[in-house]
């Protein structure tokens, strides 16, 4: 069979975190970037919920988490607990 | 400062100084670990017409560490603010957040002014101030009851 190729597609692909709020309020920086720790967005730098809906990068959170007593939402100050079904 | 939320800072600086809240303006920001910022008395309040500087010291932690505040100059005659330059707020200590900005606290500290009614120094004033010395704020241990100012 004699294929003739007659354009060639340039596939083009972008994604982003479905996250409201455009930068994690902890260290600032986009969600659709990482948190300060990390080099490569992505999987290894997930925003993570807790159940009052507030988002952050998991990495920053847990910094805050583990540095505190008490187990607080940096934006409301309800209690943290992590939201369990992924959004 | 080698902090690795420098960026944050950097970002809060450029916010201050392009998009200041009224009545607030940073006079000293050149170097990331300190900044003064110049707070005016609000308009009705029993400060209006006076002015005060604020001075913020970050640490390598923040924002996961609270950054130390205080009044430097003459600070205002308050019943929270001692008179040397400490500043009895809840959020600077104990109820710090990292979602907290340098403006954010600085409103707070403006709000706690106009909302005042007297000009009067805390109770214990001379007690507390010959008690921390050249302590930092944050070494003390604060006592938070009165939420009316």
């Amino acid at each position: 069979m004699k294929v003739t190729i007659k354009s060639i597609w340039n596939t083009v692909s972008a994604w982003h975190w479905d996250v409201n709020e455009e930068c994690c309020g902890i260290c600032r920086m986009a969600f659709d970037g990482c948190c300060v720790d990390c080099k490569i967005p992505g999987d290894d730098c997930p925003p993570v919920w807790g159940v009052c809906n507030h988002a952050f990068h998991m990495h920053c959170i847990l910094k805050w988490l583990n540095a505190n007593e008490l187990q607080q939402c940096p934006m409301c100050r309800s209690e943290w607990r992590f939201k369990s079904d992924e959004k | 400062m080698t902090s690795r939320y420098a960026k944050r800072l950097q970002k809060e600086l450029l916010d201050l100084k392009t998009n200041p809240p009224p009545c607030i303006s940073i006079t000293e920001g050149d170097n990331l670990d300190k900044w003064v910022i110049a707070v005016d008395g609000t308009e009705g309040s029993i400060y209006q017409g006076e002015h005060f500087k604020l001075q913020f010291k970050f640490s390598s932690g923040y924002p996961l560490d609270s950054p130390e505040v205080i009044f430097i100059g003459t600070p205002p005659i308050h019943p929270h603010i001692y008179s040397n330059g400490h500043i009895c707020l809840s959020i600077l200590y104990d109820n710090w957040s990292p979602a907290l900005t340098v403006s954010s606290v600085c409103l707070s500290i403006l709000s706690m002014l106009s909302g005042c009614t007297e000009k009067i120094r805390p109770t214990d004033d001379s007690k507390y101030v010959s008690r921390v010395l050249n302590k930092s704020p944050k070494e003390v241990r604060w006592m938070f009851h009165d939420d009316t100012v």
